[in-house]
């Protein structure tokens, strides 16, 4: 009986995984063969809320180009497949899509290690990995099949930078960031800026993802006695900060980075947040269109629901890659040449979009000042806090 | 001087306290060359502590224990196996998932040469890498000992030898103890240890492990026995030591201490406690 | 000076929090000696539960807690019955394993209940704030301290003075003296884990209200600080978890005073890795006792391998090396390709786990150890690929196996929660050593696999690469395992305390089998390395640890074959139930409950 389990279970995963595969394309076909991108990132696991968010911003960017009468007349669609960030996966998920000749291109991973690891299978497959959320300043280097609207934090920071200590008047910073590549890279480029405008660094501390107490911390930060908080973190762990900086007395200004940029870091921060500043690429009364047209669609698709910061890069990814296949057509060597051709696509975060050929991302994230006011993002009116 | 030469095993004032109570109470033993001990006395006597204090399991609190005129107080259970000592366990500890003869194998372990070279440091690496090439020497050295593990099971007739592939989980309670004494017998012990060797068995089996522990004193083995059925301590004890509470409260002939009013009392009054004890 | 008062003040208010999860740990292993690693799922059930009662029903505070406590006594009762009882005369490690698959599926019921976006969760006591030092504390710091201390109190009257909590003492003393004593161990088990549950839920609750916060990954940091805290303070102990989660507050308050927040967690695992070095059953634990005798072979499941004909073994060996010659897809190529890394991983861990009795919770870190020596020996210094995925093997052997060394003493759990510590140093370190490591940045631009000049960069070459290794160090494996070290190793698993009476030395065969194994791990990592070309300390985390156990328990304990077979199983299901999505990781702990009910020696069966 021994050799039969053995090999019945080997072959019985195999035969189960190509049916699985057969199973999805009998299902695509019913569907008029739209243009199908591959989509790899987190449903499940630690990181599972981003892919959740990454899916609301994609449906909205869907229908609106549905709507606008697809691409040359053929439906866009995508394939999520989960990886929960975990490099293992991602790197399946991306042989798997390397060989489905009906993908086009490839949207993701979430984490850095998930997608550079993958980095390698896209570059040799010849598939396009377009990493929406890759700050980490190696991700485009990985080959010329790799290409970024992640805003770049060489550029984000020094905007930050220059909020915090040129309009606000900061002169002495503490920095709290998260302890991972992007938090570790956006604070090296905050503080590079950040001293070129003249402020002092009185203190930098990272902190790990799970973190939740931060008391110990902030006593830290109280003993350097700065003038600003700079958070540089997602929303989650930033209002938690908040908080527990307002619970023990510290009363200084707090500077956050655009990744707060939630409804749920006022959920969340409840009152600690009030007067927080925030830099962002956009805001909800920001007057131009397709910020409005964003906000207000994602509230009727989502029962009111405000986007977020995550949202809105799965939607600007989203249009985006319309915009390059609509030049590049279904081959995946045109649609990486197709990069490198759009212009000024309408975005939230740049307001027009265009490749730097070299980098391979976008340069010139739009700049919004803002400021939690009665418990909304609102435009910093200039006063002080 | 020249009494040591014959002294195997002695024992002075040895004694291990578990918190207030005293499970071996500074108990003075000699055991010679080629002489049967048994040791009796009711349950929680501290035999099975006395045991575990000379064969490097437990530390005692004071005393000492000398082997053939060695210090060995306190020396570790791995040490003391290559000077010599084996032991059964009360509650016969076979490996279960290992097959008889390799349980027996185990026993044979201090006696490898070949797979483990004596270099200091790296020692452990060329057993491993030995392990993992085999040469001739070490393959003729474990088809040697497989040879003597067939020999010694031979012993126990037509118990162990058909069952040799078996794990030792599937064996018969007797049989596991039978194991056992195998294991011991293939480290070549300059002692042996017996802890109840009979326990579980009934009086066939008995009679059996009888004649088997008769045969090895016959061929010169020494041997400390912890044995509750007295007509066997009877038969093949050289001396008997009667334990209680910890203190040994009689030593002699068998028939001697049998009739020892102490040890009468001994076991009349903590037959009774026992079952107090256990009922409460 | 003051700032140290604030710090010593934040490490116990901290301390308080840990309490809550730590004293329900404690009650369980106190009676069924199992570390319950549900007790963060019923944590996060239990603030769900909570979210729910506050925001949706208004209830009041009084009424909440009641509700949570209530819901989760019934979550635990639920766990116990239908969870873990079946298993009470299983193994010692099936329960273990029962709570861990537990926790899979309840953490996903959660998330696909009210998703994965974490949600606000309204304190209900007024917010006046008390200045105390250079900080304040609120109502709810008072009303956790209060909980944690009144529970904690209440136990101990509850274990000393009722005929329930006799009961109780008695079974954690002794389970079968008690059963023949009539107590029902049954019943004692129920009030024992709806008591934990309770007492979990609620703390869930009122951390979840304490940070305004509640999310689903909040479950395994709660398990792992409450695991810490209740093993410093001596397993079992009731109050001695409390004194045990004050400290591990405050070691970790002073730790991040003196070296800065990212050190925080290692100066937790360390205390843990000291404790258990220096007294083993934890701070408060009683005066040395007696060694128990176990009975053999409780650890580890009684079984008969399942024999495969070598033929078999050959044929499939040959179905899979000429696999690439036909029309299989590179998606399949690439999912055996991880199935043949996590095979040399489960191998490495079958033979420390199964062959020898260590169950390591840490194994990634071998895994990262290898994978960092080979990518930085092959950039640094421009060792040829292939010699450096070797050094990577040799380092996590050396060094895995001198990091794990003062555990060696350690028996049962104990090993798994040192090694689960261990695992957390390591990435700690790579976190922190940024000379060396880079830090969060991670590890780039990894030169590609490649073999005497030539790059191995197709999927087939891949393959075959890593097909042709793990086949290596399965032969090799095997043939320990024929030899006196396996019988050896086998025997110190069985039984460690007869291994020795016969000569055994622990140190040296632990060493031996941590070597061997350690190269294996080392190995998977470093090509693991050179596939990705970008590594950082989250790449080997964790939960490929509980991963490597789940597939060696799948396939049998110390069986080689096994481990590469619940490698491949365990690589391919999770892609096979790609089709259900969300839902496949709450496929995979049913699984895993199911696999532990019905075959705990694993599929092939332990060696």
């Amino acid at each position: 009986m021994s050799n039969i389990d053995r090999r019945t279970l080997v072959r019985g995963s195999l035969a189960a995984m190509m049916a699985g595969a057969a199973f999805s394309r009998a299902a695509f076909a019913q569907s008029s063969e739209p243009i199908l991108l591959g989509v790899s990132g987190p449903l499940t696991g630690p990181n599972a809320q981003y892919g959740t968010q990454w899916k609301q911003g994609f449906d909205l960017a869907l229908d609106e180009i549905q709507s606008a009468g697809n691409i040359n007349g053929r439906k866009l669609a995508y394939s999520f497949e989960d990886s929960q960030s975990d490099p293992r996966q991602s790197v399946a998920i991306a042989q798997k899509f390397v060989s489905d000749p009906r993908i086009v291109m490839e949207l993701g991973d979430f984490s850095s290690p998930a997608s550079m690891a993958a980095s390698p299978i896209y570059q040799r497959g010849g598939l396009v990995q377009f990493g929406f959320t890759n700050s980490h300043p190696d991700f485009t280097k990985g080959g010329d099949f790799m290409w970024s609207t992640s805003v770049s934090q060489a550029d984000e920071q020094p905007l930050l930078a220059a909020y915090a200590v040129k309009r606000l008047g900061l002169k002495k910073l503490a920095v709290l960031h998260l302890n991972t590549d992007w938090g570790r890279t956006s604070r090296d480029y905050f503080v590079k800026a950040a001293k070129e405008h003249g402020a002092e660094i009185a203190v930098t501390e990272g902190y790990i993802a799970e973190e939740r107490d931060f008391r110990s911390t902030l006593v830290r930060v109280r003993d350097a006695n700065p003038d600003g908080l700079i958070l540089i973190s997602y929303y989650s762990d930033g209002a938690l900060i908040a908080r527990q900086a307002r619970q023990v007395g510290l009363k200084q200004v707090i500077c956050a980075a655009s990744s707060v940029y939630s409804p749920k870091f006022l959920e969340l921060g409840g009152e600690a947040v009030e007067d927080v500043h925030v830099g962002t690429r956009y805001f909800p009364e920001d007057p131009r269109p397709e910020v409005q047209k964003f906000i207000t669609g994602f509230k009727k698709k989502y029962n009111g629901l405000e986007p977020d910061a995550f949202n809105a890069y799965a939607y600007d990814a989203m249009n985006m890659a319309a915009a390059v296949v609509k030049i590049g057509g279904a081959d995946r060597r045109a649609i990486r040449d197709a990069f490198a051709k759009v212009k000024d696509v309408s975005s939230v975060i740049f307001g027009k979009a265009t490749f730097d050929v070299e980098s391979r991302r976008v340069k010139g994230a739009m700049n919004a000042e803002l400021v939690v006011r009665k418990g909304q993002f609102a435009l910093w009116d200039g006063k002080p806090t | 001087m020249a009494e040591q030469h014959t002294t195997m095993l002695s024992l002075r004032g040895l004694t291990r306290r578990f918190g207030g109570l005293t499970a071996v109470d500074a108990v003075d033993l000699d055991l010679a060359k080629g002489e049967l001990i048994s040791i009796i006395g009711p349950n929680g006597a501290g035999k099975t502590t006395l045991f575990n204090l000379v064969t490097g399991l437990d530390r005692p609190d004071a005393g000492t224990v000398h082997f053939e005129g060695q210090d060995i107080t306190g020396l570790s259970p791995e040490r003391l196996a290559a000077e010599g000592i084996a032991r059964t366990f009360q509650l016969g500890r076979v490996f279960g998932n290992l097959s008889v003869m390799d349980n027996v194998l185990i026993g044979a372990h201090t006696r490898l040469r070949a797979v483990k070279p004596a270099v200091p440091l790296i020692g452990p690496l060329l057993e491993l890498g030995l392990a993992l090439l085999r040469p001739a020497s070490v393959k003729a050295e474990e088809e040697r000992l497989r040879e003597e593990v067939k020999a010694i099971l031979a012993r126990f007739g037509e118990r162990l030898l058909p069952r040799i592939d078996q794990p030792a989980y599937s064996l018969s309670y007797a049989n596991r103890r039978r194991v056992e004494i195998a294991r011991a017998l293939a480290l070549k012990p300059r002692l042996l240890l017996l802890d109840e060797p009979t326990a579980g068995m009934n009086p066939t089996e008995t009679a059996e492990m009888q004649g088997l522990v008769a045969e090895l004193k016959g061929e010169g083995l020494t041997i400390l026995l912890i044995e509750h059925k007295l007509e066997m301590v009877m038969r093949l004890s050289d001396r008997v030591i009667v334990m209680d509470e910890g203190k040994k409260i009689a030593e002699g002939p068998g028939e001697q201490v049998r009739k020892d009013p102490k040890v009468i009392e001994a076991y009349l009054g903590h037959g009774l406690t026992t079952e107090q004890e256990s009922a409460a | 000076m003051s700032s140290w008062l604030d710090y010593t003040i934040n490490g116990l208010i901290v301390g308080n929090v840990y309490a809550l999860v730590a004293v329900g740990l404690a009650l369980i292993f106190g009676v069924s000696r199992l570390i319950n690693f549900a007790q963060g799922s019923i944590y996060l059930v239990g603030a769900y539960i909570g979210w729910v009662a506050v925001v949706q029903l208004h209830t009041p505070l009084p009424l909440t807690i009641i509700l949570v406590a209530a819901a989760a006594a019934l979550v635990g009762l639920i766990i116990e019955r239908f969870g873990l009882r079946p298993l009470q005369n299983s193994v010692r490690i099936a329960p273990l394993l029962a709570t861990i698959g537990i926790s899979f599926v309840l953490d996903q019921l959660v998330m696909l209940t009210f998703s994965p976006n974490p949600r606000a969760l309204p304190s209900q006591l007024p917010d006046v704030r008390f200045q105390i030092g250079g900080g304040t504390i609120g109502p709810l710091d008072l009303l956790i301290a209060g909980v944690g201390i009144t529970s904690a109190l209440l136990l101990f009257v509850f274990l000393r003075y009722s005929k329930l909590g006799w009961a109780v003492r008695a079974t954690a003393q002794d389970r079968d003296a008690a059963m023949q004593m009539g107590v029902d161990v049954n019943r004692v088990n129920q009030a024992v884990f709806g008591i934990a549950a309770a007492l979990g839920g609620v703390s869930g609750l009122l951390v979840g209200m304490y940070y305004n916060q509640i999310d689903t990954a909040m479950s395994l940091q709660a398990t792992l600080k409450g695991v810490v805290a209740e093993v410093v303070g001596g397993a079992g102990n009731v109050p001695g978890a409390v004194i045990g989660s004050l400290l591990l507050g405050l070691v970790e308050s002073y730790g991040v005073a003196v070296f800065g927040t990212s050190y925080r967690n290692l100066f937790a695992f360390l205390l843990l890795v000291v404790v258990l070095v220096l007294r083993p059953n934890g701070l408060f634990a009683s005066a040395r006792q007696a060694p128990p005798e176990p009975l053999t072979g409780t650890f580890i499941a009684p079984s008969r391998p399942v024999r495969i004909p070598r033929w078999v073994l050959l044929v499939a060996t040959g179905i899979f090396a000429v696999l690439p010659f036909f029309p299989v897809s590179f998606y399949v190529l690439q999912t055996l390709i991880n199935a043949w890394l996590l095979g040399m991983l489960a191998l490495s861990l079958t033979l420390v786990a199964g062959t020898i009795g260590q169950v390591s919770l840490g194994h990634a870190a071998l895994l990262a150890i290898g994978a960092y020596t080979s990518a930085l020996l092959s950039l640094t210094f421009a060792v040829p690929v292939g010699l450096a995925i070797i050094g990577g093997g040799l380092m996590s052997a050396a060094l895995g196996t001198a990091l794990i060394s003062p555990s060696f003493r350690l028996r049962g759990h104990y090993v798994s929660i040192a090694t689960l510590a261990i695992g957390e140093i390591v990435s700690l370190v790579i976190l922190n050593w940024e000379s060396v490591t880079r830090g969060p940045i991670g590890i780039s631009g990894i030169p590609p696999l490649s073999l005497f000049g030539y790059e191995l960069v197709s999927p087939i070459s891949i393959y075959w690469f890593s097909f042709i290794v793990m086949v290596v160090l399965a032969l090799l494996q095997g043939r320990l395992l024929g030899s006196h070290l396996g019988r050896s190793f086998r025997a110190i698993r069985d039984d460690d305390i007869a291994a020795r009476a016969y000569g055994l030395s622990l140190n040296r065969y632990k060493s031996l089998a941590f070597i061997f194994g350690g190269f294996a791990a080392g190995v998977s990592g470093g090509i693991a390395a050179h596939l990705y070309s970008y590594i950082n300390h989250e790449t080997f985390n964790t939960q490929q640890s509980i991963l490597a156990l789940t597939v060696v328990i799948l396939g049998g304990l110390g069986n080689v074959v096994g481990a590469i077979l619940g490698a491949v199983a365990l690589v391919g299901l999770p892609e096979v139930f790609r089709i259900a999505a969300e839902y496949r990781i709450l496929i995979y702990g049913i699984v895993l409950l199911l696999l532990v009910r019905f075959r705990p020696q694993g599929l092939l069966g332990t060696m």
